[in-house]
């Protein structure tokens, strides 16, 4: 009868445990990268003589915790989610130099400057439309400036959250390596081993998102993490983590590299931010190029006309526009609208002959349509990023499901489990009782 | 397959989103009446609007050129005719001068009316314009641009509307005044009123034809200004009809959504656990 006795009171314990699991999941239903844990129950049976009426049961124990976790589906959530967030920094980036582009409304003002010519050329000896002239170009000048410096402070806001991304990487590396020790002395099959799998995998989504990575574990669930791919360089391994640094050479080359075993290894992320953040450098200073080129060609050949006419006192135009490397440079220096050289040499002060070679510069300069290109090149770019990006967080979405379906925790269930555990433990209570009162039975015989 | 609880939130919350997300943007499509928010939107369409906007404004910079060139035109004929007008009557009186019957006081009758003629004369040929310039200046006058690469003279140069006809006058008078036989100044003068004569008619069918040029530039551009805003039109504004079509079926979409959300996220298992 003793054995009845232990075999309820392992029952207790069991059940005791089961229930304390469910509870467990019940409580982080909601948690973000909670894995659903169940307890695993299993009979204790001792070796015994066969074809004999001795009960050798023992009860039952529970052999462990173990957590529903799919490690290929989180892979799958990893590498789809590194997809995603390389678009997204990518698109990110389009956006502010979209913005930057079209804020300054540098197309309208060139537009502005070069009509202003016309109204010159309609009355050349009068100083209104000159002075008109002379304001046109200063907000074109203002425009190719607030324009570059958008474009700038695009870029050093890249180098900045560059900087971010790469340190949050740094630390979450760190993490994972602490993680990884931990793991190594957590006992298996316990709900403190379950918990940090969880944190594991949290860190190595939230890695994901930054770089392409790819892990690989052992028997005691450590991560061996890889950047870019199952072949590329080790950032972490077991409780070692390396470090990434990021180096930007200030004419859009964004680089990685990943210093690991004392030794440094070049990266060049395919996937994640850091990605979509190379991309972004590229873009950017592309189109710091493209504008500081057309801004030089711009003063270069209104300064040139100038040069070539005569203004209204008859001497050769002085420049218009101080000219520089980069658009941030222009600005107006001519202020008397009396020295814009309207006519050619000798024209006198009604000709304004000169002024049809500003419109040819305008013509074979091209200087708005070229504008209007690099916008519409950046915009058909991000549109394409946009329905690549959509794709993309669909894909990561099912992904998701598929992996939550896995391993996330269902209310209806759980209340199931703790109905059954809580029944299974009124039993067990019951049988410790129905083997008290058959020992007191025995007891009571006088 | 299981549906985790945190799933049975968080899609809801995210299909939800996109929805409202979708509103958001059909109702300011409505508001600002454009389709477009950024060149992102559509870029082939940006790329056209853009082009349409520039020629637009080179239309405007253009139309108010050819304003300003009808304006000096109708002035420039103007003065020219009442120049046409006092030649013929410089002309008139010479013809009476060159008749040898005149007495002397007639003769300096019609030398003081020449006299005077030819001070109007003067002063027509000083007729300043709208800018406050010279009506009449030495020398071609600007071409005032009105298109790409297409330009027009908006008024003659003084030479071409008076040629030497001032003097021609003047000297004719100055003979009158003198006395004495005039026959010779007059039969001078008249071939030289004669060709002034000649001179300011071409001028003014001349500027008569540039001035049906501007009209019919003027009437081209504003046809052309039409369809570009048609052309704009359609690619840029917003089909009300269609968007508040649109935007009622997103909003039914998401008051369904919300609806079920309610009804699926209030079904629990313990709530009917006693």
């Amino acid at each position: 009868m003793s054995d009845m006795l232990a075999i309820g009171a392992s029952g207790l314990r069991a059940y005791q445990t089961a229930l304390t699991t469910v509870s467990e999941n019940i409580a982080n239903a909601g948690t973000e990268g909670y894995v659903r844990r169940s307890a695993t129950l299993k009979e204790v049976a001792a070796p015994g003589a066969m074809n004999t009426a001795t009960v050798n049961c023992l009860g039952v124990t529970i052999s462990g915790i173990t957590s529903a976790g799919d490690i290929y589906r989180s892979a799958e959530v990893r590498n789809a989610g590194a997809d995603l967030a390389k678009t997204e920094t990518g698109a990110a980036w389009l956006e502010r130099i979209e913005a930057a582009l079209t804020g300054g409304k540098l197309g309208d003002r060139l537009t502005q400057f070069f009509n202003s010519a016309n109204a010159v050329a309609a009355d050349p000896s009068a100083t209104a439309p000159r002075a008109a002239m002379l304001e046109a170009a200063a907000s074109v000048a203002s425009s190719f400036a607030g324009t570059g410096a958008a474009l700038a402070g695009a870029a050093a806001d890249l180098d900045a959250s560059a900087d971010a991304a790469v340190a949050q990487l740094n630390s979450l590396a760190a993490g994972l390596a602490k993680v990884n020790s931990g793991l190594g002395r957590a006992a298996p099959g316990t709900s403190g081993a379950a918990a940090l799998r969880d944190q594991r995998d949290q860190l190595l989504e939230a890695m994901s998102a930054i770089s392409d990575v790819s892990a690989s574990f052992d028997s005691a669930g450590r991560a061996t993490l890889r950047l870019g791919g199952s072949s590329g360089p080790v950032m972490v391994q077991g409780d070692q983590a390396g470090i990434v640094t990021y180096v930007s050479n200030g004419e859009g080359a964004a680089s990685f590299a990943l210093h690991a075993n004392s030794e440094t290894v070049s990266l060049a992320p395919t996937g994640g931010a850091l990605a979509g953040i190379a991309e972004g450098a590229q873009r950017i200073a592309a189109a710091r190029d493209r504008l500081d080129a057309m801004a030089s060609a711009f003063t270069s050949g209104v300064n040139a006309v100038q040069a070539n006419g005569r203004d209204l006192a008859g001497n050769p135009g002085e420049p218009i526009f101080t000219t520089g490397d980069r658009a941030t440079d222009i600005t107006v220096t001519l202020s008397d609208p009396r020295g814009i050289a309207a006519a050619v040499a000798g024209g006198g002060v009604r000709d304004n002959r000169n002024l049809a070679n500003l419109a040819t510069v305008r013509s074979s300069g091209g200087f708005e349509t070229g504008l209007a290109d690099l916008v519409t090149e950046n915009a058909a770019a991000l549109s394409t990023r946009r329905t690549v990006g959509e794709a993309q967080a669909v894909i990561r979405d099912s992904a998701v499901g598929a992996r939550d379906a896995a391993t996330g925790v269902n209310i209806d269930e759980e209340a199931v489990d703790l109905l059954r555990f809580q029944q299974a433990y009124q039993a067990s209570a019951r049988v410790v009782q129905i083997a008290r009162e058959t020992l007191q039975t025995m007891l009571d015989i006088r | 397959m299981r549906i985790a609880t945190s799933q049975m939130f968080d899609r809801p919350t995210a299909q939800m989103a996109t929805l409202t997300q979708r509103a958001d943007a059909i109702q300011t499509q409505v508001a600002t009446g454009t389709k477009f928010r950024a060149p992102s939107d559509d870029a082939a369409a940006f790329l056209r609007l853009d082009s349409l906007k520039r020629a637009s404004a080179d239309d405007t910079s253009y139309a108010a050129n050819i304003k300003l060139a009808q304006g000096l035109l109708a002035q420039t004929d103007g003065t020219l005719e009442s120049v046409e007008t006092q030649l013929q009557r410089a002309q008139e009186l010479t013809l009476q001068a060159a008749n040898g019957t005149l007495s002397d006081a007639n003769r300096s009758a019609i030398a003081a009316t020449l006299s005077a003629i030819g001070d109007d004369l003067l002063a027509l040929a000083d007729t300043r314009d709208s800018r406050g310039q010279p009506l009449f200046d030495a020398g071609d006058p600007a071409a005032i641009p009105i298109g790409q690469g297409n330009s027009v003279y908006a008024t003659v140069s003084r030479e071409r509307a008076f040629g030497d006809m001032i003097a021609t006058i003047r000297s004719l008078s100055d003979a009158l005044a003198a006395g004495g036989d005039v026959s010779q100044a007059a039969s001078q003068a008249l071939a030289g009123i004669e060709t002034g004569l000649d001179g300011v008619t071409a001028a003014r069918a001349s500027a008569g034809a540039r001035a049906v040029r501007l009209d019919l530039e003027a009437d081209r551009l504003s046809d052309v200004a039409l369809q570009r805003e048609e052309s704009r039109s359609a690619i840029e504004d917003t089909d009300i009809p269609a968007a508040i079509a649109e935007l009622q079926k997103t909003l039914t979409v998401l008051q369904a959504t919300q609806a079920s959300f309610t009804k699926l996220s209030g079904l629990s298992l313990f709530d009917y656990l006693r």
